[in-house]
């Protein structure tokens, strides 16, 4: 086992930042397709944390099973994602999320 | 054969016999629209046949098994039902009630009757309901009241009974209310299921005061504990005494004299009131004359031939019970008497022919409740065989003369009132002999078999009473010792004196209606020969298209004889009817039915006396009984035949008052429309106030009210931006990680005054560390942070510390706590007080009194801002 020391923080740091870019992403764009892949930001920075932890805690694989986990996930959710945003640009001809606003109140 | 396949403590016979209508109902109410109306009436009357066929079967064996004296009965066993004591662990702890059913000689002479006549009156009714849309529905309806009849009867225990007996509650009402689309027919059905719930609250509290003194519900046990139904029970007053009374001096004192009746007593007229709901008796026989509503075949299966003897059924079932307190008994007795007369007296001011024979029913029930309260069991059950006979061949008949009317006069009223009627002796033969016989039993003609039962039941009336079931006329032991209360010497005279008169008033109205049915001229309409129907037969759309030219104005043809589906039955109950009576006729020494019920009355039997000479009364009453037969129906012809109703007409004008209150039913109706009903309304009148204002003003609208008010403000948030959603998902989110976050100094203090060891364990939080200060010198024990959250100290007697902690979290932000703890000085007693002392003074378990007032008081004094208070109390002195 290589010893790592404290190259973990890099690692927590790094997938702070993309989270927090991804995050901000989201919030911040319009556009139902720039949102998913933000989405997609956070999920992948949620995936380096683990894999991260997972290096410090290596007892077990936990943290590597549930990344890939998260990845199946991400993946179901992209297609169901685009799905919906093509279902929704055949609507309303817009793939502007700001347009989808007929539960308001 | 029969002995092998259904061994006699297992007769799973029983089980078929009741399956099978339930069968024909549940098939013609579900599969009835799409099987037509020929598979629904073969199945109708095949099932209710085949069960005939059964009970037939079942008669036969029964007989087997009964002979000589030994009462045989033939017990199904079906399962476990209702637990009737509580569990207390072990197997066989608890006792259970089954689900049995048995037939013994009372029920298989009573299943024997209602399968035959409910069989006669299905084949009946497949022609008289032919034309009906709820064709189907009927018929269900008629095989889901047999099966309840059947359980009713067959019943093992009172429950199961009770189940039946509910059972023909409902079809009764279903079926009053068939033709549902008219209010009337429907507002009956009500008063008739709700009337009767009247009486089943009687037979409940019965069933529970029965569980209570005996132990037992099923027959067996009932018949083997019904002695302990002999003893005292106070019934007034209420509790020790009534609170304002006992004030009152003299007065006061004779209110509050306890009274007390034999239990026998009061489970006695429980079961007599639920008797009295299902069987029209006063104070409840208002539901039978309007259950007339139904169609004719309903009037005579359910309200003549077999439901409304329940009540007589479960007096005869409950002989053994009711015996035991003459009281009861000459209640059953004597309102049985009342009914016959004051029903009676209604029919000769009526003139629909079936409100006729509806108070002609309530008054034969008295007179078969005035059998069984005399204790003549038998002469009262036969009586109901016999009446089944003759009434349900009486009100064929009156559908058979309806079903003819009915071809010009499709108004029910007019279509059934005797003054159009008249004459149809010669255009409806079959229906004129079969009413003819039927008449001349109701009316007591000698040899037919009105005229055996009836004169038994009269001839018992005068002879026969109940004795004291114990022979020194007193129960209970010691203070709590009362005397039973005995009949007096006139019971005899009274009833016999209500029930002759009665016998002559039936005599006389049974004749007014015979005659004005079939004898003088047709009035209905002017019969015209070749006459063509302008409209189909039976036409029921168009009620009261005739109605206002009534009598001669219209034209029509000779009215016609009812097919032979319709007269067959009519043959064979008339047939009964004449030659029943001899299955009991004492005046000629043929008895079998009297012999073969005499097992199941034995025990009943006992407590029955017979006044002196008894037998010597058998003639001469036996010519009183002709006597009132032959003057009710002499004068009926005198005044209806010879002089063509002039007197009646007379009559009527001389008193207008009296006939004007029996034609309206001497206001009885309306009396309980004012009392009883007047007074429900009233408290729902009070109900509808507190629900409008307290149930929805309070918890509907207001609660809507609040709830939608949250609901427009928290509206705002809905704005349809996902981005928005995101924003308050993400604010949350950081919201929940800093609470999770941030350092919380919070400790839990576990004390032990006596020892003086005291520990401190602060709570646990994600990435916490901790330092300590637990010698409260002001310095941390160690500078740096540790995982250990808990210390333990010890401390001398009134010894002080604070003790101090800090808990850093994984972000470096630190929280600061303290715990002052303190150990008491021990008291007097040697205890410690709690530390600190509870405010409110409250005391330590084990210290005395004494010392609670002491430290209380030191307590309040040292207190800031309460003043001195007075001197203590001397100690343990009240003030």
């Amino acid at each position: 086992m290589i010893p790592i020391g404290n190259v973990i923080e890099h690692y927590v740091l790094l997938a702070s930042v993309i989270f927090v870019l991804g995050a901000v992403g989201f919030l911040v764009r319009r556009n139902a397709l720039v949102q998913l892949m933000s989405v997609e930001l956070m999920l992948n920075a949620v995936n380096l944390a683990l894999v991260a932890f997972n290096r410090q805690h290596s007892s077990d694989m936990n943290g590597q099973m549930v990344s890939f986990f998260v990845i199946a996930v991400a993946a179901a959710e992209a297609a169901v994602g685009l799905a919906i945003v093509l279902s929704f640009y055949r609507l309303k001809s817009s793939v502007f999320s700001d347009e989808a606003d007929s539960l308001r109140h | 054969m029969l002995e092998a396949l259904f061994p006699s403590d297992d007769f799973r016979l029983l089980a078929i016999i009741v399956a099978l209508p339930l069968l024909g109902a549940v098939v013609n109410g579900v599969f009835g629209k799409r099987l037509g109306r020929e598979a629904a009436t073969l199945m109708g009357l095949g099932t209710i046949f085949l069960s005939f066929c059964l009970c037939v079967a079942t008669f036969f064996r029964l007989a087997e098994l009964q002979e000589g004296e030994r009462a045989a009965r033939l017990v199904w066993h079906g399962w476990q039902w209702l637990p009737l004591s509580p569990y207390r662990g072990g197997p066989g702890d608890q006792i259970w009630l089954e689900f049995a059913l048995s037939v013994d000689a009372l029920s298989g002479a009573m299943s024997l009757v209602v399968t035959g006549v409910g069989f006669l009156i299905h084949l009946y009714s497949s022609k008289y309901m032919q034309e009906d849309p709820g064709f189907t529905r009927f018929f269900c309806y008629l095989n889901l009241f047999i099966f309840s009849m059947l359980v009713l009867i067959l019943g093992d225990s009172l429950p199961v009974l009770f189940v039946g007996w509910e059972g023909v509650g409902l079809c009764s009402y279903l079926l009053i209310g068939f033709w549902y689309g008219e209010e009337k027919n429907a507002a009956a059905g009500k008063k008739a299921f709700i009337t009767n719930r009247i009486g089943d609250f009687g037979l409940l509290v019965a069933m529970g005061l029965l569980m209570f003194y005996v132990g037992a519900l099923d027959w067996k046990g009932l018949e083997a504990g019904a002695e302990n139904l002999l003893q005292p029970q106070q019934i007034w007053p209420f509790g020790s005494h009534i609170p304002f009374f006992d004030k009152l001096g003299s007065f006061g004192e004779w209110v509050n004299t306890p009274r007390a009746v034999t239990a026998a007593t009061l489970v006695g007229l429980a079961l007599f009131l639920g008797c009295a709901g299902k069987s029209a008796q006063i104070p409840l026989y208002v539901w039978l004359p309007d259950a007339m509503a139904g169609p004719t075949p309903v009037s005579a299966l359910i309200h003549a031939a077999t439901m409304v003897t329940a009540g007589v059924y479960l007096v005869c079932r409950m002989s053994f019970v009711f015996v035991m307190s003459p009281a009861a008994m000459f209640t059953v007795a004597l309102i049985g008497a009342l009914t016959a007369l004051f029903a009676a007296m209604i029919a000769f001011a009526q003139n629909d022919i079936k409100k006729v024979l509806a108070y002609s029913t309530v008054s034969q029930l008295g007179y078969m409740f005035l059998g069984v309260g005399v204790g003549a069991f038998t002469a009262g059950f036969f009586h109901v065989v016999t009446h089944a006979f003759f009434k349900a061949c009486l009100f064929l008949g009156a559908g058979s003369v309806i079903h003819a009317m009915h071809a010009r006069i499709h108004d029910t009223d007019a279509s059934q009132d005797m003054r159009n009627m008249g004459g149809l002796r010669k255009y409806m033969p079959y229906t004129f002999w079969t009413f003819a016989v039927s008449w001349a039993a109701i009316v007591g003609f000698p040899l037919t078999s009105g005229f055996f039962s009836k004169d038994e039941i009269l001839l018992k009336a005068f002879t026969s009473g109940i004795a004291s079931p114990l022979p020194d006329g007193k129960v209970g032991i010691g203070a709590r010792e009362i005397e039973i209360w005995q009949w007096p010497p006139w019971a005899g005279y009274l009833l016999y004196g209500l029930g002759f008169v009665t016998a002559v008033c039936t005599a006389f109205y049974m004749t007014r209606l015979f005659i004005g049915i079939f004898f003088g001229e047709f009035r209905g309409w002017k019969i015209v020969k070749g006459y063509k129907a302008a409209h189909g037969h039976d036409d029921h759309h168009d009620h009261g298209s005739h109605h206002a030219e009534l009598g001669l104005a219209i034209q029509g043809p000779k009215p016609h004889e009812s097919p032979w589906q319709m007269w067959v039955p009519l043959a064979v109950l008339a047939t009964l009817a004449g030659v029943g009576g001899f299955l009991n006729a004492h005046l000629f020494h043929l008895h079998p039915f009297d012999s073969w019920l005499e097992p199941v009355f034995a025990d009943a039997a006992k407590h029955v006396k017979l006044v002196e000479g008894a037998e010597g009364y058998v003639y001469p009453l036996l010519g009183l009984a002709v006597l009132a037969f032959a003057g009710g129906v002499g004068a009926a012809y005198y005044v209806y035949v010879q002089q063509r109703g002039e007197p009646a007409q007379r009559f009527t004008e001389a008193l207008p008052g009296l006939h004007r209150a029996a034609e309206q039913k001497f206001l009885v109706d309306e009396l309980y429309e004012e009392t009883a009903i007047g007074s429900v309304d009233s408290l729902a009148d009070v109900a509808v106030v507190a629900d409008k204002w307290v149930v929805d003003g309070i918890i509907a609208r207001f609660t809507a009210f609040v709830v939608g008010a949250a609901g427009s403000v928290l509206r705002f948030l809905q704005n349809g931006r996902v981005q928005a959603y995101s924003l308050s998902m993400v604010v949350g989110v950081a919201l929940i990680g800093w609470m999770l976050l941030a350092p919380r100094a919070e400790a839990r203090t576990r004390v032990d005054d006596e020892k003086g060891v005291y520990s401190v364990t602060a709570a646990p939080g994600l990435g916490y560390s901790y330092r300590w200060d637990a010698n409260g010198d002001g310095e941390w024990d160690t500078k740096d942070y540790a995982a250990a959250n808990e210390i333990s100290l010890t401390l001398e007697v009134a010894q002080k510390r604070t003790v101090s902690f800090e808990v850093k979290n994984a972000l470096g932000q630190t929280a600061m706590g303290e715990v002052p703890l303190e150990r008491p000085k021990p008291d007097r007693s040697g205890a410690f007080e709690p530390a600190p002392a509870p405010p409110d003074g409250a005391p330590p378990p084990d210290a005395d009194a004494e010392q609670n007032a002491e430290r209380a008081l030191k307590i309040i004094e040292n207190l800031p801002g309460i003043k001195q208070p007075p001197a203590p109390p001397a100690s343990g002195e009240p003030q």
